[in-house]
């Protein structure tokens, strides 16, 4: 057999269109147009001279453009569900994903859609999930989205109020819940995050309620000083360079804040801080937030004012270094302010108050960009991951998707 | 109206989503899928390939195949297609099971690898058709994928079914057997069957292969290794061991997995070596013993190699090796014969360490172990014989003599390199110094020494080994032969006019302490020159206030002009109480042994060993003696040997000295050394209490033994006494509640 030709004639739905088996070939073996070709790429079958396909011409037109070009770009009168639909058939699903938007940079994101959810009551906390989707917690309820934005059946721990939720991998979503008042029951699952199954209930046998989750299996429980309460966190990180779990009690809580690094393996605190001591104007000081930044070697904390803080981890004796940027904040405090949070993204630091979310980078975390939204009140909790952000207003139950758009042309 | 309409009327219709699809249509889609499965089954077989498949198949159209697929499931009749796919595929696999058992003899393997390319090549096409579902269906609803289900049930249908199981595993195992009895087989077909367990998944290939296989290549090694030991001698079977290792390791890589390559080859090391390893090591005529007698570095290395796979292994080698060491070393080193030449031992010694040296830098990989074993070992037995260190500081004598001559510089490093060697093995490095000392000494006074390079390379060697205390006064010792010849030089150069065409003298000042001297008598000079060291004594205090010269005339030498009897000339080359004694004779025709011994007061022992080399040395008897005897009597009388003659016009007259010491010599040295080993004791003692300020009695030994190891093996009940002796000059005292403990006072 000599060399095939390398254009292949469709006929989809009716409309006629040519191609080449290069440009096929993009679409990799796990695909319709894979299974089209024998091992060496060379066409299977020349039985004739096209290839009905039953399908929806306008989609494929999309799909042909996106393998051909690597971009995806969907006119308007198609329905995005639609388009998603046909590529599911073809096997080209993953490939739409990766088109849809670029790589996250938290300075050029643009905010993309909004979701409205049903829920009553106020949001507890969203995640972002390793490939685009999120889950967002209500009261004892957790809905969970995928990157299309489809909701799946929600999950719940036998509607316990949920403390925390987190993405295993992009397929298993663990919760934990609370107690209920004397029962003592509360505890862990993981859940699938496509069918809302549950996967796995996690035993955990301690008298104080699971406040979050690490990941893995309970090996060990670790005792606390008195005083330095694990069992309260507000907050818990693993660090991955030092293997050490950081730990943060703070102000609603507890009247002090108490951070610390643990390690595991010998069971000890190594290292630790606290305000306890501090001056008496800390009022307007108080930590509201706490994350590790292990490429810098600091803790950064932000109190409600949104000021942010850095304290050194090789230091035993931490003392936090204040930014002053709380003056411009004053004077603007909306009805029902929620407290700051923080997120890290490859070296760009992410706060939200109030409304907005600011960005900061650089080595003295300069503010670069601000992300906020006219409605929907305050943010109480974002997210990022799969190259995405999601914002979870407090006031109306909506959270905001931000994305990074493809990379320009040129 | 029937009650059956009644009833009828009554049912209520379960509600139904309006968008179902007649199960009919269904049924046909499956009709259509399930009979595409069956032609792709039946083609494969017939021969053909995919492309040729939907060429030829009529029936088949990928794309609409494909459709049809998603239809179903999209359709939920996902779970329809899927359970039609496993009963179609059973199906065919049990009609491929019945064909293959049909296969005949060495056919059946054969059968089986073709079966199973096609049903891979069939599952291929099936996964494409079923893609949709694949991707969709079976995640969610977590069943096995259409690939990993197209293996297992490939596995529970062929490879575990009752008539294929034993079968194949039989086969295989005998192939393997076949093998391994020097024959040819299949391999590319053994990889192909090997590979196909090894996709079933890691459990097929361990459970249906692997540990059967390795219990039957146990069975077969341990038979052939009991058939080799009782036919082979010992380097024979490992030779054949090591084949048989390199041949599993070889079959391993050919169509095993290559995780098997470590079980295989420990069975074959646990049923070849490690059951045997004590008979291998200890066979008669053949064992390592023999090994090591006859230098067998090649066998040695193969020993080392294969018994380094097993444990206990390399311990088993290297203790037989030491043993053997010490036994043939404590013999060397107690054999009379061997004692009477200390050149001769120590040479022995050095043989014995380079030939083992050797095997275990060509054999044994230069192992530390093994290099550790062998320093134990001569540590062990060269400290078994006393006079050690003393044959060892004669050897380096000997050397630096006369057996360095023409020899070149690296070569002179290496020979000393090999005596410090030795030289570390000591325990009594004091004793050696002693020894090394003495000779030395006489070395340099005689000026015999070959090489003075090579005499300062040894003396840096001996400080690096053991610090700068041990040699400070041999270097002592060089530094005064240097001054030496600074002062005469001063010396002549002042007094050169006045002294005329006198006698020459030359004096070496020896500092008191660094020199091994004894105190000796000074005898009468003759006239002239006590004169000449008058002078000398007076030049040197003058330009050395506050010193004391003593003259060691038992160490020095003279060079004589003599004319005998018939004008013959020569130059005599002999011991200051030599010249002594002849200068008498310048005056007397023939004196008598009393008034020999009247005119010099050379102490008796030495003026009669004097007498007897000049005058009983067969060639050199420059005197003549009556009566003639061996050995000098106290009535004898001297005359001068007119008719001596003599080829060469210098005639050197040795004392004779005994190289070796003799007993009460030796004993002598003995107690030398126990006398300086006591301040050493007592300055350790001293030391270690300072710092540790209170310390029980054993602890105090151990330590004092520690800090003595560089010199000398410290006796306990010699260091017992040196505390007693401390405490009584109150440097330390004993705890008043604890007897043990003992305290140190500032």
């Amino acid at each position: 057999m000599g060399i095939q030709k390398d254009t292949v004639k469709f006929n989809v739905g009716g409309k006629i269109f040519e191609t080449t088996a290069t440009t096929l070939a993009n679409a990799g073996r796990n695909s319709l147009f894979g299974a089209m070709f024998d091992d060496n790429w060379n066409l299977q079958s020349e039985r004739s001279d096209e290839y009905f396909i039953d399908r929806n011409p306008e989609c494929f037109a999309v799909l042909l453009d996106l393998l051909r070009s690597g971009e995806l770009c969907i006119p308007s009168n198609i329905p995005e569900k639609l388009l998603y639909k046909e590529a599911l058939f073809y096997g080209l699903l993953d490939h739409v994903r990766s088109a849809k938007w670029g790589q996250f940079d938290g300075n050029r994101l643009r905010h993309s859609r909004s979701i409205a959810g049903q829920a009553p009551g106020d949001g507890t906390a969203i995640r972002a999930g390793p490939d685009g989707g999120c889950c967002v917690a209500h009261g004892s309820v957790v809905h969970v989205y995928d990157w299309m934005l489809e909701e799946h059946p929600p999950i719940n721990l036998d509607y316990q109020r949920v403390n925390d939720i987190g993405w295993i991998d992009s397929q298993g979503i663990v919760i934990s819940a609370c107690e209920r008042l004397g029962r003592g029951d509360g505890g862990m699952a993981l859940f699938s995050a496509s069918t809302g199954e549950l996967r796995h209930r996690f035993h955990v046998t301690h008298e104080n309620q699971v406040k979050s989750y690490t990941g893995g299996k309970q090996i060990d429980f670790y005792y606390e000083p008195p005083g330095w309460s694990l069992g309260d966190a507000d907050k818990v990180q693993w660090l991955n360079g030092t293997n050490c779990l950081l730990v943060a009690t703070l102000f609603p809580r507890k009247d002090n804040c108490y951070i610390s690094l643990l390690d595991f393996r010998d069971k000890s605190m190594v290292w630790a801080w606290s305000d306890i001591g501090s001056p008496a104007r800390v009022d307007e000081k108080r930590v509201r937030d706490a994350i590790a930044m292990e490429d810098t070697n600091s803790i950064c904390v932000v109190n409600e004012y949104e000021d942010l803080g850095f304290m050194d981890m090789r230091k035993t004796v931490g003392s936090v270094r204040w930014s002053s940027r709380s003056r411009l904040m004053k004077g603007k405090m909306p009805d029902e302010p929620c407290y700051p949070k923080l997120a890290l993204h490859e070296g760009q630091l992410f706060s939200s108050m109030n409304d907005s979310i600011s960005v900061f980078c650089g080595a003295d975390w300069v503010l670069t960009s601000r992300l906020r939204r006219s409605y929907g009140g305050s943010i109480c909790d974002f997210s990022i991951g799969g190259d995405r952000l999601f914002a979870l207003h407090s006031e109306e139950n909506i959270f905001d998707i931000w994305e990074t758009p493809s990379p320009q042309i040129i | 109206m029937s009650n059956n309409q009644k009833k009828r009327n009554f049912q209520i219709e379960a509600f139904k989503p309006k968008e179902v699809v007649d199960p009919k249509y269904a049924e046909k889609t499956w009709k259509i899928l399930e009979n595409a499965i069956h032609e792709i089954y039946n083609h494969i077989a017939g021969g053909l390939n995919l492309e040729e498949l939907y060429h030829n198949a009529g029936g088949l159209n990928f794309e609409e195949l494909y459709r049809n697929a998603y239809n179903m499931v999209l359709h939920k009749f996902g779970e329809k297609l899927y359970s039609g796919l496993v009963s179609t595929m059973t199906l065919h696999l049990k009609e491929i099971s019945k064909s293959i058992e049909a296969a005949q003899g060495g056919l059946f393997l054969e059968e089986l690898n073709r079966k199973w390319t096609d049903h891979n090549k069939a599952l291929q096409m099936i996964r494409d058709i079923l893609m949709y579902m694949d991707r969709t269906f079976i995640p969610s609803n977590h069943k096995t994928p259409v690939h990993e289900l197209g293996l297992n049930l490939w596995r529970d249908n062929i490879i575990h079914s009752s008539k294929i199981q034993m079968r194949l595993l039989n086969t295989l195992l005998e192939l393997i057997l076949i093998e391994r009895t020097g024959e040819v087989i299949n391999r590319g077909l053994m990889r192909n069957i090997i590979k196909m367990l090894m996709d079933l998944g890691p459990s097929v290939y361990q459970e249906d292969f692997e540990k059967p296989f390795l219990e039957v290549s146990a069975d077969f090694y341990r038979v052939e290794s009991q058939k080799f030991i009782e036919s082979c001698d010992c380097g024979d079977y490992l030779k054949k061991a090591e084949r048989r290792l390199n041949e599993e390791i070889e079959r391993v890589s050919h169509y095993l997995d290559a995780k098997s390559e470590a079980k295989i080859t420990n069975v074959v090391e646990k049923e070849m070596i490690a059951n045997h390893m004590l008979r291998l090591v200890h066979m008669e005529n053949s064992g390592l013993v023999n090994m090591l007698l006859d230098d067998k570095y090649e066998d040695l290395g193969r020993m080392y190699n294969l018994f380094r796979r097993v444990p206990n292994g390399l311990s088993t080698i290297r203790d037989v090796m030491t043993s053997h060491i010490r036994d043939t070393g404590k013999q060397l080193v107690t054999d009379p014969e061997r004692l009477k030449d200390p050149v001769e031992f120590v040479q022995c010694l050095l043989d014995e360490k380079d030939k083992y040296d050797k095997i275990i830098s060509l054999a044994f990989n230069n192992d530390k172990t093994f290099q550790n074993a062998l320093n134990s070992s001569f540590e062990f037995f060269i400290n078994l014989n006393s006079r050690s260190p003393e044959f060892i500081s004669l050897f380096v004598d000997d050397k630096l003599r006369k057996g360095l001559k023409g020899v070149s510089e690296e070569d002179v490093e290496i020979v000393l390199d090999k005596v410090m060697m030795l030289f570390r093995y000591l325990q009594e490095k004091d004793v050696f110094e002693k020894y090394y000392k003495q000779h030395l000494a006489k070395r340099l006074l005689s000026g015999k020494t070959v090489s003075d390079d090579a005499e300062r390379s040894l003396i840096v060697k001996l400080k690096t080994e053991c610090g700068y205390q041990f040699t400070s006064k041999l270097e002592g010792m060089f530094t005064d032969m240097k001054t030496s010849q600074d002062t005469m030089q001063g010396f002549y150069t002042s007094h050169g006019a006045e002294l005329g065409d006198g006698p020459t003298l030359a004096v070496q000042v020896l500092t008191t302490g660094s020199w091994p001297t004894q105190p000796s008598v000074t005898c009468n000079l003759p006239a002239e020159m006590s004169a000449l060291c008058e002078k000398f004594r007076s030049y040197y205090l003058g330009t050395h206030t506050g010193r004391r010269l003593s003259w060691q005339t038992n160490m020095g030498t003279a060079d004589l002009k003599a004319t005998f009897g018939k004008g013959q000339k020569h130059e005599l080359n002999v011991s200051t109480y030599q010249m002594c004694v002849l200068m008498l004779f310048n005056n007397a025709e023939r004196l008598s042994y009393k008034e020999i011994e009247q005119a010099t007061e050379i102490p008796s022992p030495d003026l009669k060993r004097c007498l007897q080399s000049l005058a009983c040395v067969k060639g050199k008897n420059v005197l003549r003696k009556e009566p003639m005897s061996k050995d000098i009597g106290e009535d004898d009388v001297f005359l001068v040997n007119d008719k001596f003659t003599s080829k060469f016009y210098k005639v050197k007259i040795g004392t004779v000295v005994a190289q070796k010491e003799s007993e009460p010599e030796k004993q002598e040295t003995r107690q030398r050394v126990e006398e300086d080993r006591k301040p050493q004791i007592e300055a350790a003692i001293v030391r270690i209490m300072k710092s540790r300020r209170v310390l029980d009695h054993n602890n105090i030994i151990a330590e004092v033994t520690k800090q003595l190891q560089s010199r000398f093996l410290a006796n306990p009940g010699e260091i017992k006494k040196r505390i007693e002796s401390l405490i009584e000059r109150d440097f330390l005292e004993r705890d008043n509640a604890d007897r043990r403990l003992y305290r140190y006072l500032a």
